[in-house]
């Protein structure tokens, strides 16, 4: 199973507490595997405790793109969180190591 | 009909470089260079820092711009716009008449627009039945922060800037004007462009481009999965756009310069920090990208094309800035051997000493740095009697009190002298205060701006007498 990072280049940024990972496939066949399983359930699954709000993701086919907004990502925020990634930066890089199956639904 | 309009990024954030936007001055051919320079929390920041000393509350950065950057853009006749009046364009605008006259531009024409500070009329707002609901929670309303709010600014939009453009500002100086706005601006002033009209959806291709540049470096091969491409990093070229009547761009950099722009530093930045991309709500307007297309032209050179929007909402966006305790934060790193037993023996000590002096933080953490620190609770744990050559130990405490918060910070220091041999430390880092974001909405028509257009000689006058 290919990871995110084998499919797409990535890049994180964030508002508040609202952290979105912007996914984007390397070809249109990227474009397939990641659309099939580049899922909410699953993105919600593999980051676990880190994130612990809903997962939404946005498909744009003309760009063959994805943005996945994750709530409740950053620990409070930029402003407030403890976390040394205060803005998430590299919540990309965390979320591109996901195995990317069909499977999920 | 105008002709095609060409927009310069000449900063991202407070602090960035400064020559980038010098080089589009002189050799990119533009007609604006557009200066954004504050984050989400650099209001409330800034309004403290005003509340200290009312001269002061924006961002310094402007008088660097002027001094730099104005006595080429009035040569080449290029329009600087900036929101890095922060919480005080005034003093931004007095600061920069002051290095304008210096540099001998006395005539420069200063546009300043405020309004966007509603620190002082919370209570004036809320006595209109309006409720300041949290945008991410959905709290109604503010009563559990109201007393300790420092700070309150609207996200403004495009019409001051217009209105100081066509007062023929050579410099306009904003707020809290969205960093889209910067661009949309200037972009609907030359091509005549109204929010009266039926002009939504050029207005929303102005919007897309502003958004593209609005961080400057960081379209044109900064924090980028093209960074292996990006040549001399050193003297990254910021990128510009050029936006014809149709609202269609293509956006480029000035030959020479480092960096990179192709399809994919700009589709990163299309969708950077934007939630919803078919609606993607601005003061200025709802931008909707689901036809956008990017297209590479050349090197460096990347056309988009199908960018749309729609009507602006009734609403502005705002940031409540307010108190929210105390953040304690140490670091110490352990050597070989045994890195990582070392660091869970004085993560203990650590947490029975805070507890033992009678201290609950609201939050408590401790990071294995090189192992955790970023993936946190869903990184793999180290492989049982793993010897890494060294662990950085990472504490961080949220009290509610400063005494509380101090307390952790003394604690934290421990690991130094009652922990394990060999434990390193650095200079200890200072308690800081907590400013916690509470972001919102206005109705528009409670927040009109104000614009005054001035010379540099009549602003610092003005202030002398």
């Amino acid at each position: 199973m290919p990871t995110v990072h084998e499919l797409a280049f990535v890049r994180s940024g964030d508002k508040g507490d609202i952290s979105n990972v912007v996914v984007l496939a390397r070809d249109a066949e990227a474009f397939d595997t990641l659309e099939r399983g580049l899922r909410p359930a699953a993105i919600s699954a593999f980051l676990g405790e880190l994130v612990t709000g809903p997962v939404v993701v946005h498909t744009l086919p003309k760009l063959h793109a994805f943005n996945v907004v994750l709530r409740g990502a950053l620990g409070g925020g930029a402003t407030t969180t403890l976390r040394f990634d205060e803005t998430g930066k590299s919540m990309c890089a965390i979320l591109s190591r996901m195995q990317v199956t069909s499977d999920h639904r | 009909m105008a002709g095609n309009c060409r927009i310069g990024a000449g900063s991202g954030y407070w602090g960035d470089m400064i020559d980038p936007a010098v080089e589009l001055i002189e050799h990119g051919d533009v007609r604006y260079v557009c200066f954004d320079l504050l984050a989400e929390l650099t209001v409330a920041l800034l309004t403290r820092a005003k509340m200290r000393d009312p001269g002061k509350g924006h961002i310094p950065d402007v008088e660097t711009i002027i001094r730099q950057a104005l006595p080429s853009a009035r040569r080449n006749e290029v329009g600087l716009v900036t929101n890095g009046g922060g919480a005080n364009p005034a003093a931004a605008a007095l600061a920069a008449a002051r290095v304008a006259c210096d540099a001998g531009l006395s005539d420069t024409r200063i546009g300043v627009i405020d309004g966007d500070d509603l620190t002082d009329r919370v209570a004036e707002i809320r006595a209109t039945g309006w409720k300041f609901t949290h945008l991410e929670s959905g709290e109604e309303d503010i009563d559990r922060i109201a007393d300790r709010v420092v700070a309150v600014s609207a996200y403004t939009g495009s019409d001051a800037v217009i209105e100081a453009l066509d007062g023929d500002a050579h410099v306009v100086i904003g707020g809290r004007l969205a960093d889209s706005a910067l661009y949309c601006g200037p972009l609907m002033r030359h091509f005549g462009w109204s929010f009266d009209g039926d002009d939504w959806e050029r207005i929303g291709a102005a919007l897309t481009v502003g958004h593209v540049l609005e961080c400057a470096g960081i379209a044109s091969g900064g924090m980028s999965s093209q960074w292996r491409l990006s040549k001399d990093p050193w003297r990254l070229g910021f990128p510009f756009a050029e936006v014809s009547e149709d609202g269609s761009a293509v956006v480029s950099k000035v030959a020479g310069t480092g960096g990179v722009i192709n399809q994919w530093t700009i589709k990163e930045h299309l969708l950077y920090e934007v939630h919803d991309p078919f609606n993607y709500l601005l003061p200025d307007g709802v931008v909707d990208m689901s036809a956008v297309e990017v297209t590479e032209l050349g090197a460096d050179t990347v056309r988009l094309t199908g960018m749309s929007g729609r009507a602006r909402p009734d609403t502005l966006k705002v940031q409540i800035g307010y108190e929210d305790g105390y953040i304690a934060e140490g670091r110490t790193m352990f050597p070989w051997p045994d890195a990582l037993e070392k660091a869970d023996f004085c993560e203990q000590l650590v947490r029975e000493r805070i507890g033992y002096l009678g201290v609950t933080p609201t939050e408590l953490r401790f990071d294995r740095v090189g192992w955790d620190a970023l993936a946190g609770p869903i990184a793999p744990k180290p492989a049982a009697g793993l010897q890494p050559n060294e662990v950085e130990l990472r504490m961080v405490a949220k009290c509610r009190t400063r005494a509380e918060g101090e307390i952790a910070r003394r604690a934290m220091l421990l690991p130094a002298t009652a922990g394990p041999v060999g434990t390193a430390f650095g200079a200890p880092l200072p308690l800081r205060k907590v400013v916690a974001l509470w972001p919102t909405l206005v109705p528009r028509d409670l927040v009109p701006q104000r614009v005054l257009v001035d010379t540099a000689k009549e602003i610092v006058d003005a202030h002398g007498a």
